[in-house]
């Protein structure tokens, strides 16, 4: 089963939903739209409070004008090994100025979920036993060194601009 | 040959930079990369790597995993086009973060800060002496000493390629050795080649010969860097998984066949590299002879590539004809560095210059008859 992981633990209550042609939001649930339904939506109203799904291929450039009115952008990781999301998070958060929930969904591991941390991810839709029982212990470790600024702020070290402490891991 | 190639040089203004170059690499589809920028300032390296690396992980292939690739995205995008969107990406970041800050610069330039040498002029009189004395030690300061930018010291490549030994292979008690030589000789620095040997950068004529004697007491003072019998082999299928054919006893009975020092040194600097599967771990596109082992109906064979090169010239060897049986490798090898002996210019022309001056050719008739070819 999937639950939705904060860092502040994991959320009782969750009312985003994600819709396909099968499952649509019920009463007191938010739909989340693919990115083209999204996009049609959006253009016909002015309300905000949306949420949006990205898929591995989509161009998260496309939600620019939106940004504003969205509360939600999930990013789809069908498969751990593909990355685009990691990139999809960077662009939205660094580039693009997105400063609402941005939300991992899929395959989400353990071990990437520091690394989705620093790139600006702050909710996670799991469903990965491992991670849901690393979590619940509060077991998150993450790598202490590191090398890349990233949305995410960190302390500095002496020497050299550009390293870093992390904020998780050993 | 790399997904990334960085060459350090100066500018006109003599300010550090590299030209940038992606899409290289080897494995089963073998590439070299291509330029995409001739000068980068080093204060935009971490930012233009960044970009590539982005604009890779946006747009590569995803649907198969051999081809989730850096070189073949370049490949199928065309390097103008790539180098378009990776420069449109490092435009939006250039001024990030990842500028590297003069005084990063400084801090790596101040690791890496070479150790100060003090003249040791005196010893060129005991490297004479012991040069004259010991045959074998100056034939391997002939071949394992490289010159020094200072005058009295020289690199010294450690082999890992005793004659008929396993290529790269050191023990423990090796690794002391060189440890200790190390901190008593030359500035407590040890460097690993690709060559699969050891590099001690800095050590001071004057102390050649004991830096010798106690690397022959323990079988490290094969006089070979360069030569025919400094090969590169992969583990292959004695330790590895992957493969589909044995690379180390087939390095050793080339090394065996070739190991002796005068006909080494005769037949002059020439790199033999042995992969035994695909993957190319033991990188044969590259080797001035490669060896890749494949399996063909349960049975290990071994296919050819000539004219292959990893330096700056670098080129794919290419594959000269049907594979050889373990036990008919070496005569192979035999043969053609026997064509290349007999069709050389003068023994300044190595291997590799001979080979583009002449091509496949020659090399095919030897291996498999003049009439191979009209079958």
């Amino acid at each position: 089963m999937t639950k939705i992981w904060k860092e502040t633990g994991f959320v009782a209550k969750d009312a985003w939903v994600i819709e396909t042609d099968e499952v649509k939001a019920g009463e007191g649930e938010t739909p989340i739209y693919a990115l083209d339904a999204f996009l049609a939506a959006a253009a016909e109203t002015n309300g905000g409070g949306l949420g949006v799904l990205v898929a591995p291929a989509d161009d998260v450039q496309k939600l620019e004008p939106y940004l504003d009115r969205i509360a939600l952008i999930a990013i789809a990781f069908p498969a751990f090994s593909d990355g685009r999301g990691f990139s999809h998070a960077a662009l939205l958060r660094e580039r693009l100025d997105y400063q609402g929930e941005l939300r991992a969904v899929g395959d989400v591991l353990i071990d990437q979920v520091p690394l989705m941390l620093r790139t600006g991810f702050d909710s996670f839709a799991v469903t990965n036993e491992t991670a849901l029982k690393r979590l619940d212990e509060h077991c998150l470790m993450g790598v202490a060194q590191q090398y890349q600024p990233t949305a995410r702020s960190s302390k500095t070290v002496a020497g050299f601009s550009w390293r870093r402490i992390g904020s998780t891991g050993a | 040959m790399h997904d990334i190639g960085l060459h350090l040089k100066k500018n006109e203004a003599g300010e550090l930079g590299f030209a940038v170059y992606v899409g290289g690499g080897q494995g089963r589809t073998p590439l070299i990369a291509k330029k995409i920028r001739d000068f980068l300032p080093e204060a935009d390296l971490l930012t233009y790597v960044t970009a590539i690396v982005r604009v890779y992980n946006l747009n590569g292939r995803r649907d198969n995993k051999y081809k989730a690739r850096i070189k073949i995205l370049v490949h199928e995008t065309g390097a103008e086009e790539l180098t378009r969107q990776v420069e449109a990406e490092f435009d939006q970041i250039r001024d990030s973060e990842l500028k590297l800050p003069e005084a990063d610069i400084r801090s790596i330039e101040a690791y890496f800060a070479p150790p100060a040498l003090a003249d040791r002029a005196e010893g060129w009189e005991a490297l004479a002496r012991a040069k004259k004395a010991d045959a074998a030690f100056a034939a391997w300061v002939g071949q394992n000493v490289q010159p020094h930018s200072h005058p009295d010291y020289g690199m010294v490549t450690i082999s890992l390629k005793p004659i008929g030994g396993t290529p790269g292979d050191a023990s423990d008690a090796q690794m002391d050795l060189v440890a200790d030589i190390a901190e008593r000789y030359a500035f407590d620095e040890i460097r690993v080649s690709h060559e699969q040997n050891l590099i001690l950068p800095h050590v001071a004529m004057g102390d050649l010969y004991p830096v010798y004697q106690a690397l022959e007491k323990s079988g490290l003072a094969t006089a070979n860097a360069g030569l025919i019998t400094d090969m590169i082999a992969c583990p292959g299928l004695d330790y590895c998984a992957l493969a589909n054919a044995r690379s180390i006893p087939v390095a050793q009975e080339i090394s065996l066949r070739f190991g002796s020092q005068a006909r080494q040194a005769e037949i002059g600097e020439l790199k033999i590299k042995i992969s035994g599967c695909i993957n190319a771990c033991g990188h044969h596109h590259v080797g001035h002879i490669g060896l890749l082992g494949v399996e063909k109906k349960g049975a290990e064979l071994y296919q050819i590539t000539l004219g292959g090169s990893g330096d700056e010239n670098s080129s794919i060897g290419e594959i000269i004809g049907r594979g050889f049986e373990p036990e008919k490798v070496t005569d192979a090898i035999e043969t053609i560095v026997d064509t290349y002996l007999g069709l050389r210019l003068d023994p300044k022309e190595t291997f590799l210059l001979a080979y583009r001056r002449v091509g496949p050719k020659p090399f095919k008739d030897a291996l498999y008859g003049a009439t191979a070819e009209a079958a």
